[in-house]
């Protein structure tokens, strides 16, 4: 089974809230997807719409290095 | 919105758009790892440039480290060599060829000995046996040893000096003691006081794997025998000998001999696997422009000094074939030279599983041909990358990401901002003016400018068409997007009546020659027939004139602009590297796009060339050159007194081509276009600006995502920033903005990013 990766800390707790819901998002289970591969990772979710959240810092970050190790497959 | 599909990872094709045979032809052109000229010459294949370099830098023991690799004993070498390598310099054509000899004399002298026979190395376990003594034995047991072979030399003198003399009386007094000193060093066994006859000799036979002998024993020995010079061999009596007079033919000799040694010592033919031996011609091309120091050094005294050696090493000028790398900033940026990295590249689309490390450097070059022209023998890279990313597209493993943004402004070009109309009150148009994508995104007025100018001094009425030619789709290899794109402009092309076309870019007029054919002149063409327009005035000072590398080898346009410049009363100043040798401005090949590194470094080298303000005629030339801060005019905004002003963000680049559509349709054609008003208010931080043109973000993807949060309110807040997050799948993206709300309809933008992979919920 692949090793779920939480690359991001929500830090302090309860600093992120969902507008739509009104409730904090939470570390939560969520899946990268991208030329036919997954990986799931941990991220802030939204406990009632499941709204996932990219950080910035994570999307420019590591997400951007393993899109182009696999855009390179 | 149209969409490019992403490619899938799972299948596996096999194409070869360029064959091994046809890509080692293309490598062979490329001569940068020919041997120089004196290394050429040396039929010991002497490295003689990099002795020099390092007896240039003072580094004599590493000068004579690659002396001793050629000559065993360097000291009689360069005592008797004939110096081919001397006649062969290429500044004997400018004055004095390096006294390469003498500063070998050198080297010997002062460099340390290399110590690489000591007890440490592994021996082969093959035993020679040298028989007799002079020139040919001495450097025969000194290749062997080399070599690692356990090795004994037979001879009559008794003692090691005796056997050196008989091979080198030549030598001074102290040149001799250090090579008898040398000779001590070696791992040799040493028979002497030997009476060799046939008797001794067939006992050695028994007692060693391989025989060598002196071509005095064999002769003695074996009077009506045959050898072979080739090989070194009398093959009848399986005796490895050496011929010849010389110091020099000994020397190749005893390289010859100690190869078909090693051959027989393993069973082989020794016909077979020689390699390349003796002296051969180089194709290396030589810039001797720079060569400066043309005298050779005099010795003082009858032999160089340490110093004077160095100083006359100093004058060697290295030959090497760099063409292309000092005009390339993209080939000086991988630091490879184009036949190497070609191998490569070809090599990356052969991977079908595994990393294709090549396919930055495939999609940085400017594809602008500029190496074929300053390279000796026209090599080609931009062929090289361009039939290698069709490839890539055809084996579907050509990633999306570098390219998709400008495959998606093109399709914004040809779709939502492409226009085609005949000219107001004519049923059918002598001309079409096709302006290309980059005039209406960075220059809309000089396009309408130029357009209304063509309407009114040209004859039988000139239509109009705001589009892309397909350069973008050619140059990121997508060919079925280019067949579809061609298809879709003879379709237009035909709706007007097949028109003259009348291209405001060479890169449009080149790409439309070659995709929708036809009749095909530039503006520059139909300016210099009906003379500039009222108003129309160069610079007040000296300008560079850039050369467009879609107008390379097309010497007519060259000249058209020249005298365009001319009438316009511009001084230019001259330029290295202009006319067909210009190189690109960055923007060519989608560099830009898919490398903006390695492109701002481009655009840096050609703005090297001079400090003067540059006018260009390509429209994306002129916006890079802005880009970086040099004041840039494209010839048409002289021709119409316009100013483009300062370059425009990638979201202004689409707003202008849709504003100049909607302008002159409205203008010319009394026709409306929706307008494009949002029902909200929007604003952008200046960092949030930068940012997006940076990054590759849109206005349009910005209002995407804020249409999508005002529908279903979905969004978060960070209480860190006080900054509200939203973000929408657009195509192969997801985009993210950054921004606050003042009221209900008001937004402020402070940052937008967006990522490829897709990110989902995951239940369990």
């Amino acid at each position: 089974m692949a090793i779920e990766r939480n690359y991001y800390t929500i830090d302090p707790e309860g600093k992120l809230q969902c507008l739509k819901c009104r409730v904090p998002l939470v570390k939560g289970k969520a899946k990268f997807m991208y030329l036919d591969n997954g990986f799931p990772v941990e991220l802030p979710v939204c406990p009632v719409c499941g709204f996932v959240y990219v950080p910035e810092e994570l999307a420019l970050g590591k997400v951007l290095s393993v899109e182009k190790a696999l855009e390179d497959k | 919105m149209s969409q490019i599909q992403e490619r899938g990872s799972t299948h596996v094709y096999k194409v070869n758009r360029i064959s091994k045979e046809e890509m080692d032809g293309m490598v062979a052109r490329c001569v940068y790892e020919e041997p120089a000229f004196c290394n050429a010459a040396c039929p010991l294949k002497l490295d003689t440039r990099a002795m020099l370099k390092a007896a240039a830098a003072g580094d004599f023991k590493k000068a004579l480290q690659i002396y001793e690799k050629a000559a065993p004993f360097p000291l009689i070498l360069s005592a008797g060599c004939e110096a081919p390598c001397e006649n062969k310099c290429r500044l004997c054509e400018r004055g004095d060829g390096i006294a390469i000899r003498a500063v070998e004399a050198a080297v010997s002298r002062y460099g340390q000995a290399s110590r690489l026979g000591g007890v440490f190395r592994t021996k082969k376990k093959k035993t020679v046996a040298v028989l007799g003594s002079g020139l040919f034995p001495l450097f025969l047991a000194g290749e062997l040893e080399k070599k690692a072979y356990p090795t004994t030399v037979y001879c009559e003198q008794e003692d090691l000096e005796r056997f050196l003399r008989s091979a080198a009386g030549f030598l001074d007094g102290e040149a001799f003691q250090l090579e008898l000193k040398r000779l001590k060093g070696k791992d040799l066994a040493f028979v002497f006081d030997c009476e060799i006859d046939e008797a001794f000799l067939s006992a050695r036979r028994d007692d060693s794997d391989v025989l060598c002998a002196s071509e005095e024993v064999a002769r003695r020995l074996f009077p009506e025998t045959a050898f072979d010079p080739a090989l070194m061999i009398c093959e009848a009596e399986r005796l490895v000998t050496g011929f010849g007079e010389g110091v020099m033919n000994a020397a190749f000799g005893a390289k010859k001999a100690a190869l078909t040694v090693d051959r027989l010592a393993q069973n082989l033919d020794p016909r077979n696997m020689r390699g390349s031996e003796g002296a051969i011609e180089s194709r290396l091309y030589t810039d001797l422009t720079e060569a400066d120091e043309l005298r050779r050094i005099a010795p003082a005294g009858e032999a160089y000094t340490a110093e004077e050696a160095a100083r006359e090493a100093k004058r060697c000028i290295q030959c090497h074939c760099e063409e292309c790398m000092k005009s390339c900033a993209y080939l000086k940026h991988y630091k490879k030279y184009p036949g190497l990295l070609s191998k490569e590249i070809y090599n990356n689309t052969q991977i079908i599983m595994g990393d294709h490390q090549l396919n930055k450097p495939m999609n940085a070059c400017t594809l602008c041909g500029q190496c074929t022209v300053v390279c000796p023998n026209g090599f080609d890279m931009a062929h090289v990358c361009a039939v290698a990313r069709r490839n890539m597209v055809s084996t579907d493993k050509m990633p999306l990401a570098p390219h998709e943004f400008a495959l998606m402004d093109m399709l914004f070009s040809n779709g939502e901002a492409f226009m085609s109309r005949l000219q107001p009150g004519y049923e059918k148009c002598r001309y079409v003016f096709f302006p290309g994508c980059q005039a209406s995104a960075i220059a809309p007025e000089t396009v309408k400018a130029a357009y209304l100018d063509l309407c009114e001094r040209l004859e039988g009425g000139v239509a109009l068409m705001l589009g892309c030619c397909g350069a973008i789709c050619d140059w990121a290899g997508r060919y079925e997007m280019q067949e579809s794109t061609r298809e879709f402009l003879l379709t237009e092309l035909s709706k007007l009546g097949d028109p003259v076309i009348i291209a405001g870019c060479p890169s449009c007029r080149k790409e439309l020659a070659e995709s929708v054919g036809g009749e095909i002149v530039g503006i520059w063409d139909v300016l210099e027939e009906i003379g500039l327009p009222e108003g129309a005035h160069g610079l007040d000072r000296p300008a560079a004139l850039h050369d467009s590398c879609g107008a390379r080898g097309d010497a007519h346009t060259q000249q058209a602009i020249r005298s365009l410049a001319a009438k316009l009363g511009v001084t230019l100043v001259e330029t290295e590297y202009s006319g067909d040798r210009s190189p690109c401005c960055g923007y060519g090949g989608l560099t830009a796009y898919a490398n903006p590194e390695v492109a701002s470094e481009i655009t840096a080298r050609a703005l090297e060339r001079s400090d003067a303000p540059y006018i260009s005629y390509c429209m994306a030339c002129r916006d890079r050159f802005a880009r970086q801060g040099r004041e840039s005019r494209h010839i048409l905004e002289l021709v119409y007194g316009t100013d483009a002003g300062a370059p425009p963000d990638i979201s202004e680049k689409r707003y202008n081509r849709l504003s100049l559509k909607k302008e002159l349709l409205w203008e010319l054609w009394q026709e409306e276009t929706a307008d494009m008003k949002l029902d909200y208010e929007l604003n952008y931080t200046e960092e949030a600006r930068r940012l997006m043109d940076g990054r590759m973000i849109l206005t349009d993807d910005v209002i995407a995502v804020l249409n999508d949060y005002r529908e279903t309110g979905e969004a978060i807040l960070d209480s860190d920033s006080g900054l509200m997050i939203a973000r929408k799948r657009l195509g192969n993206a997801t985009f993210w903005v950054k921004f606050t709300e003042s009221g209900e309809d008001a937004y402020t933008v402070h940052g937008a990013y967006s990522h490829r992979m897709n990110v989902v919920r995951r239940e369990g």
